[in-house]
This record gives C-alpha cells, structure tokens and sequence, in this order.
C-alpha cells in the first residue's frame, strides 16, 4: 500500500471510529463530512491532533482556510500532498 | 438623497435612544419598521409560512442543551427577581423607604438575595422554534417565521445599530438537507433580486457567530473553516440580516426528525433596525427620497 492510500485509509478509519455515525462503507473520500455532522465541532480539535500526528507537522488553527477538513479529498491535497493549499 | 457616511441617529425626530442600548421609534421610522416586517412576512408567506408569536424568556436548561452559556456567556442576559422570602422582601423594600433611594453607583439597584435564575432573555428568535417542535418528526418540511425582541449584552452600542435589545425577524425551515438548502438559495437570490431593485448596496459576507474566546472555541473554529452564515452586510460594516444553514445540529439536540434522519435546519434572519439604519444612511431622512420597498 503506498503512502498515500495509507494516510487516506486512516482518515477513514479515524473518522468512522470517532463519528459513530456511519459505517466504512457509507464513507468515500468526497462525503462532506462537516456538512452533514459527521464530524463535528467536539472532533475538531482531536482532529486537527490527528493530523498533527499523521504528517508530523504542527498546524496553526488560525491560518485555516475555508473548505480545508471538507472530505477526506481536501484534507489529503491540503496537508499531505507536495503543494498544500489550505495552510 | 443622503449620502452614505453613517449618520447619527439619535438626532431624528422619530428615534429616541437611550443609553443603556435601546431606542424607541416613532412617526416615520416606526411606519418603516412596519413596512419592513410586513414585508419579510409576506416573503415568508410565499413559502407558506405559519406565523408564531413567542414569549420574552427561553428556559435555560433548553439553551443549555445548546451550550450556550459556554459559547456566548458575554451576550447572554438573565431575568432576575427576588426571593421570596418574606425576610430578602422586606430588607430589600427597606432600603427603598425614604427620600434618597439607595440606588449604588450608576443607579445599579442594590438587590438582597436574588431567586434562582432559570430563564434567559430570548437572545435569537429561531431557537423558540426547535424548542417548540422538540422531539417531532416531520412529514413535510415546515417553514415558520416569528419577530422576537432578542436581547445581547454588548460592550458598546450605537443607535439602531448595536443595541442592548433589537428587533428580530426570522423565517426558519427545518426538513431534510436538500429542502433547507433549497430554502435557503430560493431567499438569497430573491434578497438579490430585491436589493438591486430597490439600490440598497449590499455584500454578501461568511461569518461566524460571535462566540466568546472565538480563536479558542471549537465551534467557532468549524464555523471560520466550513462557514455556514453568510451576512448582508451594508457599507461594507453593518450586517442587516444573515441566512444560516444549522445543517443538522438544533435537530439532533432537539431529536427532531425528517426522512427518517435527524432534521436539519436554516433560517434567514433580519435585524429590523439595523435594516432601519441602512436604509436612511443610504436613501436618506426624507420620506419622498426613499424608494418603494413593497414588492411589485
């Protein structure tokens, strides 16, 4: 598995196991997962952590950009990819 | 026509201000008022809206469920009596008997033991909603509307613009996420549309809520990242309503239901004397300068 699918499986896994609101399959990587609750205002800061962790890199919550934790898409291009465009 | 600098209200015949934050209307501008509020009731009506008329206290333990005493501690406002017991009554009328009230600095009334405290002055007229249809599952999308006198405690506030309590009207839809949504587009392009006819210069704007410690508060961070409140701000500083899409957040914490998922919701809210200020900083004080607001 690349380093990529990687990453996104885990954002996956993080996001159903900290929701309990859906299940693996109803998740994709474009389900807007803010719109619709499924992570909410309790998760966010535990994911911003998390995504500490997976890149090992600090982020600063006050340069967030609109859109960044969307889907699982612009949270990848955003803090994993080679040209971010959210920080 | 008037120009567009901000002008000081307090000098118009029809507004007394006061300064603890409020003001009182008459003649013309209480005529205007009027006309704007039968105005967002007949756009209301359009989408066939039931109307509501609510009291002035929400009870606390309903905005709790909310978190609103953590989010906005700085805006709430509490309605405070005294306890009843004969003893606190008597000390307390006591201290009034005579000549000379003793009223401490700043004419703060100096209480004796206060009753507990379970109500909130309404601080936003859709909340009364979601508390009122708590624990329903809807069959079809349901569109309310209701004026409300919301009250926030702010540190400064200006005539008709900021104010201690001010005039709410809100238009509210709760339904499945594809309704509101819709709600919500049908409104902003009619508000367009209105706007540009009646050449009211207004920007639409994402804004977050004003919660307390907002760099700190999780809600406000979500809010800055995924906006769901979009301002029409006039002159570029004065936001005279908004439309806000609450997803579905006031339907699980009220178990309100639609298709078989937890309810979501949205609203368009006007802030009657803000609309008042905008209107008469742009169009002027004369009554035969202003353009015809009611729709064609």
């Amino acid at each position: 598995m690349s380093r990529e699918a990687e990453i996104r499986q885990a954002l996956r896994e993080w996001v159903v196991k900290t929701s309990g609101k859906i299940e693996p399959q109803e998740l994709d990587d474009e389900t807007p997962i803010i719109e619709r609750r499924i992570i909410s205002s309790v998760h966010v800061l535990d994911l911003i952590l998390m995504i500490e962790h997976l890149s090992d890199t600090p982020i600063d919550v006050g340069k967030l950009k609109v859109g960044v934790f969307r889907n699982i898409n612009t949270i990848y291009r955003n803090f994993f990819a080679e040209s971010p465009d959210g920080r | 026509m008037g120009g567009k600098a901000s002008v000081d209200l307090r000098q118009h015949p029809g507004c007394t201000w006061y300064e603890n934050g409020q003001s009182a209307l008459s003649g013309s501008l209480l005529e205007l008022f009027r006309r704007f509020d039968r105005l967002f009731v007949e756009w209301a009506k359009e989408s066939g809206a039931g109307e509501y008329s609510f009291p002035v206290f929400i009870p606390a333990h309903e905005l709790a469920k909310l978190d609103y005493f953590g989010s906005f501690p700085h805006l709430v406002t509490f309605p405070v009596t005294l306890d009843p017991e004969p003893a606190n009554l008597e000390s307390f009328a006591r201290s009034f008997a005579g000549p000379g009230a003793p009223l401490g600095p700043g004419g703060a009334i100096r209480l004796t033991r206060p009753a507990a405290i379970r109500d909130v002055l309404t601080p936003a007229a859709c909340y009364h909603f979601y508390i009122r249809f708590q624990g329903e599952t809807l069959e079809a999308p349901r569109v309310v509307t209701t004026l409300a006198t919301c009250f926030r405690r702010e540190a400064h506030y200006t005539p008709l613009e900021r104010q201690w309590s001010f005039s709410m009207r809100e238009i509210v839809c709760i339904g499945s996420e594809g309704e509101v949504k819709q709600f919500l587009a049908k409104y902003r392009e009619s508000l367009d549309a209105f706007f540009r006819r009646i050449g009211l210069p207004i920007a639409w704007a994402n804004a977050t809520d004003p919660f307390f410690n907002p760099s700190r508060n999780p809600k406000s961070i979500m809010q800055r990242i995924e906006p769901v409140k979009t301002e029409m701000v006039f002159g570029g500083r004065l936001a005279v309503g908004s439309i806000n899409f609450h997803q579905n957040y006031f339907g699980e914490v009220f178990g309100l239901r639609r298709a078989g998922k937890a309810a979501y919701s949205g609203c368009v809210a006007f802030g009657l004397e803000r609309w008042i200020s905008a209107f008469l900083t742009h169009f002027g004080w004369e009554q035969s300068d202003w353009p015809d607001i009611e729709m064609t």
